[in-house]
């Protein structure tokens, strides 16, 4: 098999006249392309740190993916507090779309926070309606279920984000929509945490 | 070529500005510019087109003194906006609310619902769920016996209302239609109804992701309500009421007789049902 030599210059994209090489800039580019983007994206899925997310990782696997709310309602109960409960998929790029939203506006942001407990389900896009259960104490219930139960009309489909705005009965505190898309600005996401029908 | 070290800079500061530029619409703007700032009372662009169009030279009022519409800032979904006209006017012979239009402004049909009234309805207050595509205002232009024109408006933030797929798993039942009371007879008295067609509603805006082809639309086009063979209500609908249509409106009880419904979709599909009331 023919192999393919390469000098330590031609390896750096430099050629023999001291230039650096068309392809090597290409690369670096790139690289450099890569790493700003990088950068821009919260170092892992999830509510970013300054909201002091509880995170919520589900059991039940591979069968369903269940997340159990029981503690962070008593929680809710005991301090008073309305609960900000957010389902991201690890795999979805609209959660880090808006986690980034969340990153890049938190010193604004997270003030308004104040009378939330936030709450982070860490799902993934395989977990679809059928196998996403919600559990309080004694009863789990899976998606629609619980959703009915609540009175939130979300019943369809599960959607990646979603986020519902919960008393400690847990009752909704208002009807939230589907996906966060409506609400991805700071002005918007303060509407919704003043609960701005 | 050369490439010099001023060219590669070039090339950096490219790279970094690309970066800035695909990060920051999601920080000052909503998804696709759509503008997050508007009054619920703004006018619109549309609306002045229809405005000229549906009611021209005539004077609207807007104080919402006649006529309120109540509608969530944000809906669980797009396809689903809940819709509340209450009108302030109690429905009785002599003046009357004798029409409303129902308007999605940034709908590609905005004409949503044109509604003819009797004074039979008692109170002509409706119910009913809408598609919105985009953020946009929902308008109610409700028109009294004397020719005078009232409005109200919201502003509401969801989207996509349009393209979603229905719930297909009930064609086998197009065209099924429902009479409810749902909270009982009250004599005399304005009595809320619910009718409902089981129908997609299609909208001609869904594609068919097998296929790619979109689904022709396909729709209830008229909804007329009667009660002991007097009009209650006609209704000419478009594609923007989410699929199922359904209003809730009222009526009044009198000596017995028969609420009936009949329905014309845009096949000239046929369909009705009636309910009797002692």
């Amino acid at each position: 098999m023919a192999q393919r030599f390469e000098s330590p210059e031609a390896k750096a994209g430099v050629s023999a006249n001291g230039k650096t090489s068309r392809s090597a800039i290409f690369r670096r580019f790139i690289v450099a392309a890569g790493l700003a983007t990088l950068l821009a994206m919260p170092a892992q899925a999830g509510i970013p740190a300054p909201y002091a997310p509880i995170v919520i990782q589900p059991v039940g696997a591979p069968a369903r993916a269940e997340f159990d709310l029981t503690a962070v309602l008593v929680r809710a109960r005991r301090e008073n507090k309305w609960l900000y409960v957010y389902l991201g998929a690890s795999d979805c790029p609209y959660c880090r779309k808006y986690e980034a939203f969340l990153e890049k506006n938190a010193i604004e942001l997270v003030p308004h926070f104040s009378k939330y407990i936030v709450v982070d389900l860490r799902s993934s896009l395989s977990v679809t309606t059928d196998a996403l259960f919600i559990r309080i104490a004694d009863t789990s219930r899976p998606y629609v279920e619980f959703q009915k139960s609540i009175g939130d009309e979300r019943t369809r489909t599960v959607v990646y984000p979603s986020v519902w705005l919960l008393d400690g009965k847990p009752k909704p505190l208002m009807q939230m929509p589907a996906g966060t898309g409506t609400f991805q600005t700071v002005a918007e996401q303060l509407e919704i945490l003043r609960l701005e029908q | 070529m050369r490439i010099t070290i001023l060219t590669r800079r070039r090339l950096f500061l490219a790279a970094i500005v690309a970066w800035l530029g695909l990060s920051a619409p999601g920080a000052i703007a909503q998804v696709g510019g759509l503008p997050t700032n508007v009054k619920h009372t703004d006018s619109s662009p549309e609306w002045e087109l229809l405005r000229e169009k549906l009611f021209p030279g005539r004077s609207i009022e807007s104080a919402a003194s006649m006529v309120q519409l109540v509608v969530p800032l944000r809906a669980a979904y797009g396809a689903s906006v809940p819709v509340r006209i209450v009108s302030r006017l109690p429905q009785r012979e002599g003046l009357y609310v004798k029409r409303i239009t129902l308007l999605v402004d940034k709908n590609p049909s905005p004409v949503a619902a044109v509604l003819e009234l009797t004074p039979e309805l008692g109170q002509a207050d409706f119910e009913t769920r809408l598609r919105v595509d985009e953020y946009s205002h929902i308008r109610v232009i409700s028109e009294l016996s004397n020719g005078e024109l009232h409005t109200d408006s919201r502003y509401v933030k969801v989207s996509g209302g349009c393209s979603a797929p229905p719930n297909r798993d009930q064609l086998h039942n197009i065209g099924k239609t429902l009479l409810k009371i749902p909270e009982g007879i009250k004599a005399h008295e304005p009595t809320a109804v619910d009718v409902q067609v089981v129908h997609p509603n299609d909208t001609g805006f869904e594609m068919n992701q097998i296929s790619l082809l979109y689904i022709p639309a396909h729709f209830v086009r008229s909804i007329k309500v009667s009660y002991a063979g007097r009009p209650l209500f006609d209704a000419e609908l478009d594609f923007s009421i989410s699929e199922n249509p359904a209003f809730r409106f009222n009526f009044v009880p009198g000596a017995g007789g028969e609420l009936k419904a009949e329905v014309v979709d845009s096949k000239e599909g046929r369909y009705g049902t009636t309910l009797r009331i002692p």
